[in-house]
């Protein structure tokens, strides 16, 4: 029997002229793995919080929700809660208690286990998750990873049979992403829960995934395997092509024949068998136009030294860092290492205590206050929401600018125009991150400093943030960006500079720099690597291999 | 923070003790316990906050000064006049009084540093959390919720002041304030969306279905009712024993100390030779290596 029935479920929200779900019939048997896709606003999130009575959102509604047959109304509150386990986005606002152990045994408490029991299971739990060496720590100093793996294991103490993740990752960094997305598997492999999930980084979780479902505009528009789905994504030209794993881009683009690739071991196999016997005529991509060589740097940091407390350790350990002007300039390396704090040396939010910073030629300290802030440079935060203050996106961009002209253009700068009346926290964390950078460029920077921009967009949203960005890099604006994600960078980065232990190790174009590594670099390098030089892109590679091929000539 | 055998032992073990440290600094005004308490006190915030600990100690005598010379400013009763301020006499027995005060004042204090140390809040909430489950859970919700927001704010302001909305240096109290109306409003906004989530995770959990039990990390074991015993037995010497009477104006009249005061020593310095002790242990196992 199905673990889950969902039959015929249309739903619409109160005042909505649109139905969110529209007809979804899906079943997800026991110990299954599915994987629920589309783009934000499709109903993903409707759809999951259907599946758990507590959560289900106000609205008219027909159809039925089954659970081992039994439809879900007629299941117990309490029932629910042990059965069906529901991870959410946030991995800081789902934390109820100040301590770790105590967050654990929150859900067993509510269920009014027995404290002998109780304890048992959170022994159980800390282990499984490899929690033991910070049970007794305060939820806060915990990073976001570890929040996240926090709020999975409190809810896999309680025993779940189903397990709903409901974009889990998009909040993390792409290391602590993966490393919860493996924690999840080995639950589904080892304890035979069954996994449902949403989630735009899919290049993590193809590959494992039983089945993928993908809604559109409310309606379930595929659903088969893993490799079914891709071809399917391919031939309708759907914007969530642009989501799939590397090697199964390239294999479409290139025209590939056989079966699709999906992880990086077999994109090998395949590129290389598919060119075996043929001569590797063009075997790197064309050599991108160098950067014209423009006066004084934008942005140079020279031996800088900083560390947040007298006796703490140093985070910036003699940075050395020149960006020339008119580039979109990104900076790399683990997590902690320092970066974001050498985007706060620059802007002038942390003091260094050696070491000088100038912007554009002029140093730092003889900025009057206020200066610098105001046509100058300007950053973004990492969480969009920060910003935020007005009731609705116009009052924010007015608290900036009464000028309103300037607004609609900037506005359409940032495709944010048709949301200024909607309030700032509706918006899906794409659309508030431009939001944020729409509110940013009134202060009209020269120099604009981006924290973490891509976290939390999913592919689509993604492509249109980097058309921003070229706009306006093309307008003379230098960009300086941290980030974690290597592939965004590859693409669309002039200089990637990678940090480490407190300083910048090397700074280089990106085909050089991620064609020299062999693990801090994109997928399609790893993947091409035993075949093409420095191709670090999908696109780069798909050229390549068309060009070798001959075909397309 | 400083390794503390005492601090190891259950929640109700650690409360009993500073019940009977507090309370007994509270009721007894006798010079020779209050100097006892004193150090007791002084004793035990060494060994829990280490060198900082002095700072806290020194600290406190200005103020005990402060208080002691207060006191006969107000109270004239007594016979051994010292001099005359503003026509009014200050005797000796009105500043006796007046140290008695100041000392237990500062006593208890020190007494409340070392409590906040070992009594940290999930072991209180281990102690009354079975009596009032609705009011812990909302103690351990705002002990949660403090850092969060604080670090939001925080990361408000940051945010801010990139965009030149800073508050700069020099600026005017109108603007500060307003300014701070940003921060706050942004805040709230950010906090109420995160409440939404936690509600929802927190029904997803179960709350509010059937009463709720409550997981204890902390285990009342055979130490535990031995030190809580031998804390009975001592606490029920000091008081039985008597001789804790003082009395300051109009006359001075001291009891003269029994065998109670070595028995409210003894209870003062648990903690202590329970760290002693542990110390000696560990030097004789290492020495055996």
């Amino acid at each position: 029997m199905a673990h889950f029935h969902i039959q015929n479920l249309t739903f619409s929200y109160p005042n909505a002229q649109h139905r969110t779900l529209d007809g979804v019939d899906l079943t997800v048997e026991k110990g299954e793995y599915v994987v629920l896709c589309g783009k934000s606003g499709s109903g993903k999130t409707t759809l999951l919080r259907h599946l758990k009575s507590v959560l289900t959102p106000y609205g008219s509604r027909s159809g039925a929700v089954l659970l081992d047959g039994q439809p879900l109304e007629q299941v117990s509150q309490h029932d629910q809660a042990r059965r069906i386990g529901f991870v959410m986005q946030s991995p800081e606002d789902q934390i109820v208690t100040d301590k770790v152990w105590h967050e654990l045994a929150f859900g067993l408490e509510s269920l009014g286990e027995d404290p002998k029991a109780m304890r048992l299971r959170v022994a159980e739990m800390a282990c499984y998750f490899g929690i033991q060496d910070w049970f007794h720590r305060d939820v806060e100093t915990l990073s976001g990873g570890q929040k996240q793996l926090l709020n999975l294991a409190s809810i896999m103490a309680m025993h779940p049979e189903v397990l709903i993740l409901d974009e889990p990752t998009s909040q993390l960094d792409p290391i602590a992403a993966s490393d919860f997305l493996n924690t999840v598997r080995k639950i589904n492999l080892e304890l035979g829960t069954t996994v449902i999930l949403t989630e735009h980084r899919l290049e993590d979780i193809f590959p494992y995934a039983d089945r993928v479902v993908m809604l559109e505009d409310g309606r379930v528009t595929a659903n088969g395997s893993p490799r079914q789905v891709a071809q399917l994504l391919w031939r309708q030209e759907s914007q969530l092509f642009a989501a799939l794993p590397t090697p199964a881009r390239v294999f479409y683009g290139a025209g590939g024949e056989g079966t699709c690739p999906m992880t990086v071991r077999e994109g090998r196999g395949w590129l290389t068998g598919a060119l075996e016997n043929r001569p590797i005529t063009v075997n790197e991509p064309e050599s991108a136009p160098t950067l014209p060589e423009t006066g004084d740097p934008a942005l140079c940091l020279r031996q800088v030294w900083f560390r947040y407390e007298k006796d703490s350790p140093d985070v910036l350990r003699g940075v050395e860092l020149t960006v020339p002007r008119g580039c979109i300039f990104a900076i790399v390396g683990g997590n902690g290492a320092g970066k974001t704090t050498t985007l706060k040396a620059a802007c002038g939010i942390c003091k260094p205590y050696r070491g000088q910073v100038e912007i554009f030629g002029k140093p730092l300290k003889r900025y009057r206050p206020g200066e610098l802030y105001r046509g100058c440079a300007a950053m973004l935060p990492q969480d969009p929401k920060s910003l935020f203050v007005g009731k609705t996106l116009r009052e924010d961009l007015e608290e900036m600018c009464r000028d309103s002209e300037q607004i609609q253009t900037v506005a359409q700068t940032c495709a944010v125009a048709g949301l200024l009346d909607s309030h700032p926290y509706d918006l899906s964390g794409g659309e508030q991150q431009r939001a944020a950078l729409a509110k940013v460029l009134l202060t009209q920077p020269r120099l604009l400093f981006l924290d973490e921009p891509t976290k939390g967009m999913d592919c689509f949203f993604k492509g249109k943030f980097a058309k921003i960005l070229q706009t306006l890099k093309s307008r003379g604006m230098t960009l300086v960006l941290v980030s974690h994600d290597v592939e965004f960078c590859a693409e669309y980065a002039d200089l990637v500079s990678m940090f480490f232990d407190g300083q910048i190790v090397t700074t280089d174009t990106p085909r050089r720099f991620f064609g020299q590594n062999s693990f801090y670099t994109t997928a399609a390098n790893r993947m091409s690597r035993c075949v093409f030089r420095n191709a670090v892109t999908a696109d780069e590679v798909t050229a390549l291999y068309r060009k070798n091929r001959g075909d397309g000539q | 923070m400083q390794r503390d055998a005492f601090s190891q032992c259950h929640p109700l073990t650690n409360f009993l003790y500073f019940l009977g440290v507090i309370g007994f600094s509270v009721v007894i005004q006798h010079p020779a316990y209050l100097s006892a308490g004193a150090v007791g006190a002084a004793v035990y915030s060494l060994l829990l906050y280490g060198r900082p600990g002095w700072g806290r100690i020194l600290g406190l005598v200005p103020l005990f000064v402060v208080l002691s010379g207060l006191n006969p400013l107000f109270n004239h009763y007594g016979q051994g006049v010292l001099f005359t301020v503003f026509g009014k006499p200050y005797t000796w027995e009105a500043l006796a009084y007046g140290m008695t005060i100041a000392g237990m004042f500062v006593v208890m204090l020190l007494w409340f540093g070392c409590y906040s140390r070992v009594l940290t809040s999930d072991k209180f909430i281990c102690l009354f959390g079975r009596l009032i489950p609705a009011l812990s859970l909302l103690l351990v919700m705002i002990l949660r919720l403090i850092p969060s927001l604080t670090r939001k704010a925080r990361q408000i302001a940051g945010a801010r002041m990139c965009i030149g909305k800073g508050v700069a240096e020099g600026a005017s109290w109108k603007e500060k304030i307003s300014a701070g109306m940003h921060v706050l409003s942004a805040l709230t906004d950010w906090a109420l969306e995160g409440s939404i989530v936690t509600a929802d995770s927190m029904r997803a959990r179960g709350y509010g279905g059937i009463r709720r039990t409550s997981f204890q990390i902390y285990r009342l074991t055979g130490r535990d009712i031995g030190l809580i015993a031998w804390m009975a037995v001592l606490a029920a010497g000091v008081i039985g024993a008597g001789g804790t009477g003082a009395a300051f104006t109009p006359v001075l009249r001291i009891d003269r100390p029994t065998w109670g005061l070595a028995a409210y020593c003894l209870f003062l310095l648990i903690p202590p030779a329970m760290q002693l002790k542990e110390a000696v242990q560990w030097r004789i196992s290492i020495s055996r290596i």
